[in-house]
């Protein structure tokens, strides 16, 4: 039998000593769709990006062909026939959509010694229509759709001799005609032996096109096999892991007043008529897919991007939101979704982000009172747990969960009311992961109205009193504890109305 | 049958149109000829051949320069240091002249000044890391300071030979417009046809992308100053043909004639999009500008604030654009 | 642990005692060489002249800080200059011309800050396009003439001195440079001012109006200009079009010396004064020496590449 194109053999990558993922065996045929599952913080894109040269393993190797090779850039993955597509388009928009595929590449000359455009359009269009598509060439990209991205993206992949081509959440921004489309543009990659890996959160669609199926949890793989001999239920199963249960003992506590309510609350082309009511004490759990719209929802919350329709009630009036600063003013905070771009400012202190967002809290006659912010940030972090560094050394130095955890002190410090977690256990270990679950627990104990968007299946059935569910910009499900079930949660994210919705 | 051939013509009409419109420079060129009829009809001495044809030849020298600045502007950096480089460069090119009384030699003197100070913005911006515009106005006051300092209040006077490169016609086209429109077929040459021309686009417009698909950024974005350079070297033997003699503050705020060309060409100043077309077309608005305003005894203080307003005005109609067009969040 | 290192405050600490340490070593080596040139009343009046510098260079310090740039404050002192002048040959009183002047300083900066936030457009491109503009009016409106024929009390900002050894500018530029590190270094407005530097999706994300923030230090730094102009017109008691030209090199040298880094986030007043002494001293020296002043361009345009190149050798990705 001769060697599979491309092997990952006990292939795994460490960050500052702990591992991303680890033992990680596997080989692509040619012309085969593998799809790769797995909650957030599985491993998934930094098994990707260990594939596609961006990062070096730490362990183990990739084979291609065979033979063992090092990349040391993601143009030495090119060569070897190995492009990725990333969830966001990476094209070159002021330029045509052949002069796209030829970036980087050898351009065809005519006799003159000038470059044959005729040439490079005419191969354009051929490998797009070995697709099945049919664009203008000579467009720039930025007058394309997102979809069309998608198609140029994979032609350019394709001008580079592609073998195997890594696609994540490719249809995150498409509509299902243009998903369709995608579909059997990847059709058309098998039947030319282009072996496809396909990362999605949408396990309907890996039923439809991948052969065979892998699941990464916590780093490791845990499941393997053919497309057919798997169903919903054992794909969550494995992406899970432990039973439901025992995850994390909530105390549920009984629902005060109505502290916040939207009424028809709606954003182009984000979401649409949103209508929710969230009580006092409660955890309200906000699942989706990736793109759903839940975080633009939550920053129309808070004020950043705000809503063009509908209306916000807080305590039993209907409030204009237009500004983070109306937000703040009336008690609702925000756990952004990437801590380190949006939420700390990574050379300030402990003690200077914790105390950022409510200075004036700690300002006498106009200057920062030292002994009142280090007072409570001290508190803070033993409130917290935050450990790893004292409340003067930068906040780059702690882990991925204490830093997760002074920026909840952060937004904490203003005694919110409402209290909106975008992701909060996203990149943080198992320990930290328990702790913020706990955080959260005492919070709703004291009365306040907590949201929780997250895409891990498991926290969410932990954690929440409630769960709505939305998906591509609209409320497809609303479940109460009793009516708790992950198939039926993964149905309604998928697109499927639940019967509850009214 | 017949209503159907004329709906698929009027289409094609409208989608060339549509295309042209989309081009960078079509706003400008479109101005640019509202200008002219406009300045014609309300100006008698515009439409002139004498008045355009001294407009071309001053509007020459600074397309020269941006002509190659563009490249500078479209891979993401800035070059403001070309007005001292050209007044260095005329100096070389004049001391070599009356020297050796070679024209050719002096241009070579020159391009070889333009092209060792531009490696040196490059190397300082690339490799150096230090932010193109500190490096280039940083260079701006030490060439000015060492021009000043070195000719002090020498006035050069140049031989009829030497000044080969700016007077005079051949074939009846000014000798200037010659320079500059080789020049133009030589960067377009570059920038269609070579793969450091595409690159610079590519780099200018996402450099995060260039950097995944492993194009060599600081090569490129090198390069495109020691062209800055170059272009110095040949507008220094230009001037100094047009002009015949050279003062130590020679070319003062140049530079800035050059930016205003290239933005108000439809260059867009932070990269990515514009075309070689654009800083010819923006070098003529200038010039026609100023010439209204000469015609119509502005006095000549007001100058640099037209300048100034025309930057804002264009980078401000830009931004507009960006915005309305929907790329804010 | 390389990310200590990272801390805002070691390097700082570290680096304007180093700057300290290069200013005293310059004296020294100065008044070795150039005779006769160290005396208290020389080291003071060689203030006269960089207190216009430093005044603004305080206001840039916060400016770089947060990311942007501010090209036009050569032209802006230009044109505060020329209000000035020709106000008052227009017929109004001194005092009114005055605050006619630093008016116009505030709305130049007020203008650069709006153009930059409602706009979007790059701080670059807009003090660029200013730097023309202002002077542009200035010379419009002066048609290339100078005012001089001013009061004597005039002169109180620019000549007179305290104690008979103190010029007011100075003090002025003392007390200044004291308010503004207070404010830089223990008021939530100057930990903004960083965080904006550092990271402007988090500040936005945490509440503060950036564009307010931004248009105030615009604005702060169009005053001081205006009152840099006041100080300068007295000092030379002229008032044209021309004034301040190449100022904006010169206090963006002084800021990036003093440890303010061009891409913002970090940076400190005593580090600004330090860059302000060291550059002026130096131009001093050298113009003491009998050298020509055309060498101070070259003089400060070196200084600037070498100050930010060095900076910036310390940054952890490429742009």
């Amino acid at each position: 039998m001769s060697a599979p194109p491309f092997a990952l053999r006990d292939l795994g990558k460490s960050f500052a000593g702990i591992f991303a993922c680890r033992h990680i065996d596997l080989a692509v045929a040619a012309g085969e769709v593998l799809a790769v599952v797995g909650e957030n913080g599985a491993g998934k894109s930094t098994l990707m990006k260990c594939l596609h040269g961006f990062h070096a393993p730490s362990e183990g190797c990739i084979e291609v062909d065979g033979a063992a090779v090092k990349f040391n850039s993601p143009r030495d993955a090119e060569a070897a026939g190995i492009s990725m597509i990333p969830q966001e388009l990476d094209l070159f928009a002021e330029l045509s959509v052949f002069e796209n595929l030829f970036v980087g590449q050898h351009r065809p000359r005519t006799r003159w010694g000038g470059f044959d455009r005729r040439g490079m359009q005419r191969r354009a269009k051929e490998i797009l229509g070995s697709l099945g598509v049919d664009l203008d060439v000579s467009l720039p990209v930025k007058a394309l759709s997102a979809a069309n991205g998608k198609l140029v993206e994979i032609a350019r992949a394709l001008n580079r001799d592609a073998r195997l081509i890594i696609m994540d959440e490719p249809t995150a921004a498409l509509t299902e005609r243009e998903a369709e489309r995608l579909f059997a543009v990847i059709g058309e990659l098998k039947a030319q032996g282009i072996a496809v890996i396909y990362i999605t959160h949408r396990l309907e669609e890996l039923f439809r096109i991948s052969d065979r199926i892998i699941v990464l949890r916590d780093g490791a793989l845990v499941a393997s096999g053919l497309t057919a001999n798997f169903d919903i239920p054992k794909l969550i199963h494995a992406m899970v892991g432990r039973p439901l249960e025992q995850f994390f003992a909530r105390h549920p506590h009984p629902p005060g007043e109505i502290v916040l309510e939207l009424r028809q609350l709606g954003r182009r082309g984000s979401f649409e008529r949103i209508d929710l009511q969230l009580r006092a004490g409660e955890v309200l759990g906000l699942a989706g897919l990736v793109g759903a719209g839940r975080s633009e929802l939550a920053q129309a919350i808070f004020g950043i991007a705000p809503a063009d329709s509908g209306t916000i009630w807080i305590g039993g009036q209907p409030l204009r939101i237009g500004s983070v600063a109306d937000a703040i003013a009336h008690g609702i905070a925000y756990l952004p979704e990437e801590r380190r771009s949006q939420g700390l400012v990574l050379p300030f202190s402990i003690r200077e982000n914790i105390s950022f967002a409510a200075l004036e809290h700690f300002t006498g006659w106009g200057l920062v009172d030292r002994r009142r912010e280090g007072a409570f940030a001290s508190d803070a972090l033993r409130r917290f747990g935050i450990k790893g560094a004292g409340i003067d050394a930068p906040v780059e130095v702690l882990s991925g969960g204490n830093q997760q955890k002074v920026l909840i002190a952060k937004i904490l410090a203003l005694e919110p009311k409402i209290v909106v977690f975008d992701e909060p256990t996203r990149g943080v270990d198992i320990g930290a992961k328990s702790e913020i679950y706990a955080i959260i627990d005492e919070l709703a104990r004291q009365g306040k109205a907590i949201v929780l968007i997250s895409s891990e299946m498991n926290e969410v059935l932990s954690i929440a009193d409630r769960i709505m569910v939305l998906c591509q910009g609209e409320v497809t499900g609303m479940f109460s504890r009793s009516d708790f079930s992950a198939p039926a949660i993964g149905a309604a994210a998928a697109g499927q109305r639940a019967h509850h919705v009214c | 049958m017949a209503a159907r051939a004329s709906a698929r013509k009027s289409r094609a009409i409208h989608f060339s149109v549509s295309r042209f419109t989309a081009r960078p420079e079509a706003p400008s060129l479109i101005f640019l000829a509202l200008l002219i009829v406009a300045l014609s009809a309300s100006t008698p001495e515009f439409a002139t051949v004498a008045n355009l044809r001294g407009v071309l030849e001053q509007v020459a020298v600074v397309s020269i320069v941006a002509l190659a600045v563009n490249q500078v502007v479209l891979a993401g950096e800035i070059d403001v240091s070309t007005g001292s480089l050209v007044a260095v460069c005329s100096f070389i090119y004049g001391d070599v002249a009356t020297a050796h009384g070679e024209a050719w030699l002096a241009l070579l003197a020159a391009l070889m000044t333009g092209a060792v100070v531009g490696s040196i913005n490059g190397a300082l911006a690339t490799y150096g890391r230090v932010p193109s515009i500190i490096a280039t106005i940083g260079m701006l006051f030490i060439l000015r300071g060492i021009v000043l300092l070195t000719a002090g209040a020498q006035v050069i006077n140049l031989s009829a030979d030497s000044r080969l490169f700016g007077a005079g016609t051949n074939f009846g086209i000014p000798t200037s417009l010659i320079v500059l429109a080789t020049m133009f077929i030589a960067m377009y040459a570059l920038s269609e046809h070579s793969a450091f021309g595409r690159d610079v686009y590519a780099i200018g417009g996402n450099p995060r992308a260039a950097r995944t698909v492993g194009l060599p950024i600081y090569r490129v974005r090198w390069l495109t100053f020691v062209l800055s350079g170059l272009s110095c070297g040949l507008a220094a033997a230009v001037l100094l043909g047009q002009i015949g003699q050279l003062q130590a503050t020679a070319a003062t705020g140049f530079e800035l004639k050059v930016i205003a060309a290239i933005v108000l060409g439809g260059t867009r100043i932070t990269g990515g999009r514009g075309s070689n077309a654009s800083p010819v077309i923006g070098a003529v608005l200038v010039g026609v500008i100023l010439n209204a305003l000469t015609l119509n005894r502005v006095p000549g203080s007001y100058e640099l604030l037209v300048l100034g307003a025309l930057i804002l005005g264009a980078v401000a109609f830009d931004g507009c654009r960006q915005r309305l067009l929907g790329r804010g969040r | 642990m390389p990310a200590v290192i990272l801390s805002r405050r070691l390097p700082r600490l570290d680096r304007n005692v180093g700057l300290a340490l290069v200013l005293i070593v310059e004296l020294v080596i100065i008044s070795a060489l150039v005779p006769g040139y160290f005396s208290l009343g020389g080291l003071f009046d060689a203030s006269r002249q960089f207190a216009e510098a430093g005044l603004i260079a305080l206001g840039m310090t916060l400016i770089i800080i947060t990311g942007g740039v501010d090209l036009s404050v050569g032209s802006l002192l230009a044109l505060v200059s020329v209000t000035i002048g020709f106000s008052y040959q227009a017929g109004l009183s001194l005092a009114t011309a005055i605050l006619a002047g630093v008016a116009v300083g505030a709305l130049g900066g007020f203008f650069n800050g709006v153009m930059v936030t409602a706009l979007g457009l790059h701080p670059l491109v807009v003090t660029l396009a200013t730097f023309a503009l202002y002077r542009g009016i200035a010379f419009a409106v002066s048609k290339a003439n100078a005012v001089s024929n001013f009061p004597p009390w005039f002169a109180f900002f620019g000549e007179k001195t305290i104690a008979h050894l103190v010029p007011v500018q100075l003090v002025c530029f003392v007390l200044l440079a004291v308010g503004f590190s207070i404010v830089l270094g223990r008021t939530a407005f100057g930990r903004r001012l960083y965080a904006i530097g550092h990271n402007e999706l988090t500040a936005r994300f945490s509440g503060v109006n950036t564009a307010a923030v931004k248009i105030a230090v615009y604005t702060l730094t169009g005053c001081l200009v205006g009152l840099a102009g006041v100080i300068y017109t007295s000092r030379i008691s002229s008032a044209r079009a021309n004034a301040g030209f190449g100022l904006e090199l010169t206090v963006i040298a002084m800021v990036v010396l003093g440890g303010t880094k061009i891409t913002g986030g970090s940076g400190t007043i005593l580090g600004t004064v330090l860059g302000v002494l060291i550059l002026s001293y130096l131009q001093d020296g050298l113009a003491f020496a009998g050298v020509r002043s055309d060498s101070g361009l070259i003089v400060t345009g070196a200084f600037l590449i070498v100050a930010v190149l060095l900076n910036e050798r310390f940054r952890k990705e490429p742009r």
